[in-house]
């Protein structure tokens, strides 16, 4: 197969590759640009761990030929957090800080998904927030702590009170 | 609470920060120069005789470094317990999945095309799935070796059984399933396997037990144990599921034949297909009480199946066979197990290690009797169950139970009684309760224990070195605290170092619940050895006692005269400068007061420390479909002290996630021998849409054996939940679940079935 080149900004920085035709997004962020952040967990799309934000929206990158994503704006794990300052954005810190990571295999994923509805909706409820993550899988935590820690970025930039709601779903 | 500085507090994980950035280098993420793609070619056949292997054109392909079949191994026969493995099949294919041939190629496409091109020849043979099966006469064998497929056989009796059926004035018996389930840790199984000049082989790997398994693989590869490394990344959950496994002596041979670093990473069918999952066992019970609800005689017959070569299923079986027994009182108790080779993959732990698999079948047995004699079903627990200070059927020391306060506390929780009594139509409520252990002393026959060692450096940084694994859960975290706590620091300066077993404690590892009580205990006599050292040098400074010193938030001082203060920082230097250099190290130990079983009676202290736990369940069934949906949880678990409540709540939380999907969703398939299922989109694991709102409780009897009292966690989380579901269904319609998972047709057809014996 001839190699076909492809143009992405990832993360903010344009990035030019020439890949294989079949290359699929999560190859060419892993493999090529060593984005490890982004995780494959199955590689059917029935697992989230490779999402990525596509023009924003959440995708499965092991789905996505890299070709389908030619021009288009990639954001991962990577380019979250202002790392020079050491400061994470405040999904993360909330993961962090309400024990809603374990193994953290599905943590880059399940924030990329969480990040997306908050963009979308500043202000879900529970089960916004289950509708949401129901295609990122967890086997660690029982999604218990991580409802929770998004709940608790809706009310702290949006609504204050859901903090009541987030406390009630314990 | 306030007694401790840092233990019992909830902090975030060690590694959070970089688990949320994305920063964490799982072992799926390692990448070394030169780093060749391994790949596994594997049977699509349960039993087949290999008739010949062609890897010719393979080699052949340009960008392959190496491809190797069983003629490239030392050809040693070897296993964890069972010498019945090779790293490859030598001359038949045992399960869909075993082992034929690898290749490693400088990419992973080239690495894809080259197993294409392997020819295999085969004969296909018949096959036997079921356990039961595989024990009937004329059974195809799985080993010929192994007459009848019987892998192994426990008995085991205390009491007189007979005389307790006797006066038993109910009794009920029937046949239970537990269904082969797959762990699903969401990072597959995966190493990066390297190999030296000399011949010394590396292998970095998401491994519960890195030090026993090298013992194992060094047999494996014909090779000294010093020849063998094991490093530990961080890794994507195991849940039991990653202990020996051959994709690790896979990619050694391939890194041995290309003298390169080679990367084998399982796909997600090929994880499923080669993993290790649940043993699925058949259950014959009988279980006897009075009138008065009390427990008389219990007696069970085992049938597990181990898949092609035995991992761990023996023990697991004899496990399931009595663990359970020391729930509750019972005087009598007999029973016999059974592990069965059958064709399919190798079964092995998996969250609970046999006592989930009991424990859904005796809580289900309970939930009979108290209907049979019209008691509440927690009162039956309460007046049967195990309580501090007692010793039980089988020897076992009960040091902390809170597992009445655990009943109390979840009934409480659940509002059982109200609820229990309300009898809505399709709607239940069901309890359950567990007993594990916090370490099991036959599973390693050497040793039980701990050890670990702390190294304070000159800028006062701790390093706590340990040989058990953190899967996930956590366990570097507890360790820290664990440390921190005993030296008097804070949290922020303690770390963790990688298990590598070139440099690390010789610790058993992550299995059996014993990672908090085990290596905490060790890391805490550790710590206190660096401690020692570091009040000498600050008694010296201070012109104080040593014997009187203490460090608290950092700083020495004699309690007589708080004023005068060393930080801990600049003793930790002045003790370097002292040694010209020297670091303080402590290191230390825990020994158990436990005891290897009598080989006759099998009687005798197995844990340190036992945790308990009881969970409710409410369900709604759907009368159309049969669907069932848990609505709430309640889950006391008896935790001794919780080091870390937000991580214990976590590990609650998850196991009754697990334990939800085993119920509900999850069953391994075989079609004529083959795993139908092997992937995310057939084999449904729960989704936050499938779990209920859990409610939490901990239940903190301090431990004496435990390190600041605490116990073990990991398994008890799940191992009543199957029962306290089905419970409920029970509750809900009348129909008694015997076989996991439930399946919504058969409940349906049952529900039908009592509706029209009512009509």
């Amino acid at each position: 197969m001839t190699p076909v080149p492809v143009h992405l900004i990832v993360n903010g920085e344009a990035v030019h590759l020439t890949v294989p035709p079949n290359r699929v997004l999560l190859d060419l962020l892993r493999e090529d640009l060593l984005l490890t952040g982004t995780k494959e967990g199955c590689g059917l799309g029935k697992c989230g761990a490779c999402t990525v934000l596509l023009d924003g929206k959440p995708v499965h990158a092991c789905l996505i030929l890299a070709l389908q994503a030619d021009g288009c704006r990639v954001d991962t794990i990577e380019g979250m957090a202002d790392k020079r300052e050491g400061r994470l954005h405040p999904l993360q810190e909330a993961f962090v800080e309400k024990g809603a990571i374990q193994c953290g295999f599905c943590t880059p994923g399940m924030i990329n998904t969480a990040k997306a509805l908050l963009d979308e909706n500043p202000d879900p409820d529970t089960e916004d927030i289950k509708q949401a993550i129901a295609g990122n899988l967890c086997r660690c935590t029982g999604y218990h702590k991580i409802v929770d820690a998004v709940s608790s970025c809706a009310c702290r930039s949006h609504n204050k009170s859901n903090t009541r709601k987030a406390d009630n779903h314990e | 609470m306030s007694e401790f500085d840092v233990v019992g507090k909830s902090v975030p994980q060690l590694a959070a920060r970089e688990k949320a950035t994305g920063d964490t280098r799982f072992v799926t993420d390692l990448v070394l120069p030169r780093m060749l793609h391994g790949r596994v070619l594997r049977s699509p056949h349960a039993h087949a005789r290999i008739i010949s292997i062609d890897t010719r054109k393979a080699a052949a392909l340009p960008g392959v470094r190496a491809v190797v079949t069983h003629a490239d191994t030392p050809k040693i026969k070897f296993g964890p317990r069972s010498e019945d493995w090779t790293i490859f099949a030598e001359d038949k294919a045992r399960f869909h999945g075993d082992e034929i041939a690898a290749v490693a190629a400088v990419d992973p496409d080239t690495a894809e095309q080259a197993l294409d091109l392997i020819q295999v020849e085969y004969e296909v043979l018949d096959h036997v799935v079921s356990p039961l099966e595989a024990l009937e006469p004329g059974a195809p064998l799985v080993h010929e070796e192994s007459p009848g497929n019987i892998a192994a056989e426990f008995n085991i009796e205390a009491g007189d059984i007979q005389k307790g059926f006797d006066r038993s004035h109910v009794i009920y018996a029937d046949r239970f399933y537990t269904n082969q389930v797959y762990q699903a840790y969401m990072e597959p199984m995966a190493v990066l396997a390297e190999t030296d000049l000399s011949g010394r082989v590396t292998l970095h790997t998401g491994t519960q037990i890195p030090n026993m398994m090298r013992m194992t693989y060094a047999k494996a590869l014909g090779m000294a144990p010093e020849n063998l490394r094991i490093v530990v990344p961080e890794y994507g959950g195991a849940f039991g599921g990653k202990m020996e496994n051959n994709i690790h002596l896979v990619a050694a041979v391939l890194s041995q034949k290309a003298g390169l670093p080679v990367r084998l990473v399982n796909t997600r069918q090929e994880d499923f297909l080669a993993g290790n999952p649940r043993v699925p066992m058949y259950f014959d019970i009988k279980l006897g009480a009075t009138k008065e609800g009390v427990l008389t005689a219990k007696d069970v017959r085992v049938v597990g199946g181990a898949g092609a070569r035995l991992v761990y299923s023996q023990v697991i079986v004899s496990t399931a066979c009595y663990r359970v027994d020391s729930l509750y009182r019972f005087k009598n108790v007999r029973a016999r197990g059974i592990t069965a080779y059958t064709h399919t993959v190798p079964t092995a732990c998996y969250r609970g290690f046999g006592n989930s698999q009991s424990t859904f079948v005796l809580e289900s047995a309970m939930d009979e009797l108290a209907a049979a004699l019209r008691i509440d079903p927690a009162e039956l627990r309460m007046k049967n169950g195990v309580g501090p200070g007692e010793t039980s059927v089988h020897g076992w020391k009960i040091g902390s139970s809170g597992l009445r306060e655990c009943v109390e506390k979840a009934t409480r929780a659940a509002d059982w009684t109200r609820k229990k009594a309300e009898k809505k139509p399709f709607r239940g409520i069901g309890l359950a309760c567990c007993n594990h252990v916090s370490g099991n002393r036959p599973f390693a026959r050497e040793f039980d224990g701990g050890s670990a060692m702390v190294r304070v450096g000159r800028d006062g940084r701790v390093m706590v070195f340990h040989g058990e694994s953190d899967m996930g859960q956590g366990q570097n975290t507890t360790y820290a605290q664990i440390a921190a706590e005993t030296l008097g620091v804070p949290m922020a300066q303690v770390h963790v170092a990688q298990v590598d077993t070139d440099i690390s404690p010789f610790g058993l590892g992550s299995f059996a619940t014993r990672g908090t009580l085990m290596g905490g205990n060790g890391v805490m006599a550790a710590a206190r050895k660096a401690l020692e050292q570091l009040k000498e040098i600050a008694g010296d400074h201070l012109e104080a006692d040593p014997g009187k010193i203490i460090c608290k938030k950092g700083e020495f001082y004699d309690p007589d005269n708080p004023a005068q203060r060393m930080a801990f920082k600049e003793v930790a230097s002045l003790a370097t400068i002292s040694r010209h250099g020297a670091p303080v190290v402590g290191t230390g130990f825990y020994k158990p007061p436990t005891q290897l079983p009598d080989p006759d009676t099998k009687k005798g202290n197995i844990s340190p420390a036992y945790p308990f736990g009881c969970q409710i369940a409410e369900v709604e069934v759907d009368p159309d479909t049969g669907q069932v949906t848990v609505t709430r949880m309640a889950a006391a678990h008896d935790v001794g002290r919780a080091i870390n409540p937000m991580a214990t709540e976590g590990q609650i939380q998850g196991g009754i996630a697990q334990g939800l999907g085993w119920t509900l969703m999850e069953d391994m398939a075989y079609e004529n021998g083959r795993l139908v299922n092997a992937d995310f989109v057939d084999y449904i694991v729960p989704s936050a849409f499938d779990m209920p709102g859990v409610e939490s409780i901990l239940v903190e009897p301090v431990e004496p054996n435990g390190p600041y009292g605490a116990k073990g966690i990991g398994e008890p989380a799940l191992n009543p939940t199957m029962a306290a579901i089905t419970n409920a269904i029970y509750d809900a319609t009348g129909v008694r679940i015997t076989s996991l998972p439930v399946n919504p047709e058969q409940l349906l057809a049952k529900i039908r079935e009592k509706q029209g014996s009512r009509c």
